[in-house]
């Protein structure tokens, strides 16, 4: 092996300079400093900005699903299947909503095993004003300071997503801040039916409107399918400007309502500083399973599932009162203060003690924080104070699960 | 969508709200926390012209 001792290298020609050949292996030695200078950008496909940090997107691969894997019926706005993802709907047709196992196409080959699916079971073909369709996905200022938005160092953004439906058509995503009520927009295509497409799509930097740096939804991302005029009769903003309802969905020719064979999935979602293309996008980092839940779990948290196991454990429980038992659960520290989220029906939850078996409706909360608080239900109990057993599911349509959702 | 709001009590004390809605049997318990979205969501419910029912 021979050493080269120089200064500097040129390209002889041009201002192309190439290293060795494909295959070869090019190494920097420990213990050397490898100096990028400047604004100087490295490209390629391990262009990771942030190589140790964890994605911005919690669930993007759309693994987890705490609420369910499917419902139907749905005309209104809500989280439904895949853990962080909103359905955003208002007068725009009836949906089945799933959490799709791929088992073939080009996201499934790029390790994408599952998708938010949005099947269409009653259209909407004449979409009022008012009507609008899409998702959502919501971020809290805690997170999103690395954007540095409303400095003078502000990043620009660059998402990436996998889409697949059977319209063509030009779909709209929009970048929304929410501290400062300023958005900006990009379009994409889905030029193919029934294929996935990977999209990157490119959002410019903001020097005005600092995100809040708190527990509060900061940054949103927002897909529009479909629209009526109240969000359809401006132009989509490729800079930044003060929401204007009326540019949300103005790109959108995809008018997914409009049929019952209508369909859109989504998954992939990946959110990066800096500006990248297709081809110097980073790999989408996939997260263990382990990890992305417990993510997850700051937003919500199923404490037990009947359409899972019908009659599963919920807590360790007391009589507090003679009509009052308390459930011994410490769940995992929250977003803000959480709700109790439960499907109701007669005896969906069951008190087993000593004395024998007590069976009740609904479950309530009590001086919470984000961390801790009573869980209780005070449907007329008649145990003897202090008298111990456990609390369970009694139907298999019954759930309880804790929500500090943005 | 959100289909009626009442009042519950412990011990005397306001403790929260139970939250229905018109396309499921979804039911919330809500405490009166700001931070906390679905009191959020309940406070422009009400800003729209409904009213908070009180406990039975």
């Amino acid at each position: 092996m021979s050493t080269l001792n120089v200064d500097k290298v040129d390209p002889s020609t041009g201002t192309a300079l190439e290293i060795g050949t494909s295959g070869d292996t090019i190494t920097v030695p420990s213990g050397a400093t490898f100096v990028v200078a400047g604004t100087t950008e490295i490209t390629g496909t391990n262009n990771v900005q942030r190589p140790n940090a964890q994605p911005f997107i919690i669930n993007g691969d759309m693994v987890v699903a705490q609420r369910s894997t499917s419902v139907t019926g749905k005309t209104s706005s809500g989280f439904f299947t895949c853990d962080r993802l909103q359905f955003v709907a208002n007068d725009a047709g009836t949906w089945t909503i799933i959490q799709e196992t791929q088992t073939t196409g080009d996201a499934y080959d790029n390790g994408l095993k599952e998708a938010y699916r949005m099947d269409c079971t009653t259209a909407d073909a004449s979409v009022a004003a008012d009507s609008i369709l899409g998702l959502k996905y919501k971020m809290e200022g805690f997170n999103v300071q690395e954007f540095k938005k409303g400095t003078s160092n502000a990043e620009t953004y660059t998402l990436s997503f996998w889409v697949k439906s059977n319209v063509t058509g030009t779909g709209q995503v929009n970048m929304r801040d929410e501290t400062n009520n300023r958005m900006c927009s990009a379009t994409y295509t889905t030029d193919v039916t029934n294929t996935w497409e990977k999209k990157v799509l490119n959002f410019a930097a903001d020097t005005s409107g600092a995100s809040a740096c708190t527990n509060a939804e900061a940054l949103a991302i927002e897909w529009m399918v479909a629209a009526g005029t109240d969000y359809s009769s401006g132009t989509a903003p490729t800079a930044w400007e003060t929401i204007a309802n009326t540019d949300r969905a103005a790109a959108v020719t995809l008018a997914l309502s409009g049929s019952t064979d209508n369909d859109f999935a989504i998954t992939g979602i990946q959110l990066e500083v800096g500006t990248y293309t297709s081809t110097t996008i980073p790999p989408f980092q996939h997260e263990s399973y382990g990890n992305n839940l417990q993510r997850c779990l700051r937003y919500f948290e199923m404490m037990a599932d009947g359409r899972q196991d019908s009659d599963a454990i919920i807590a360790l429980g007391f009589v507090y009162q003679t009509n009052v038992i308390s459930l011994a659960y410490q769940w995992h520290p929250k977003r803000a203060t959480p709700s109790i989220d439960q499907s109701s029906g007669t005896d969906y939850f069951r008190y087993a003690r000593d004395g024998g078996t007590e069976d009740f409706d609904s479950i309530k909360i009590y001086i919470p924080n984000a961390n801790t608080g009573l869980i209780y239900s005070d449907d007329a109990f008649t145990g003897a104070d202090d008298e111990n057993g456990w609390v369970q599911i009694n139907n298999a349509a019954a759930y309880v699960a804790l929500s500090a959702e943005l | 969508m959100i289909d009626t709001v009442t009042k519950y009590y412990l011990n005397g004390q306001h403790a929260g709200y139970i939250v229905t809605h018109k396309d499921s049997n979804r039911t919330l318990s809500v405490p009166v926390a700001e931070d906390n979205t679905d009191y959020q969501e309940i406070l422009k419910w009400v800003e729209e012209g409904n009213t908070i029912e009180e406990a039975d």
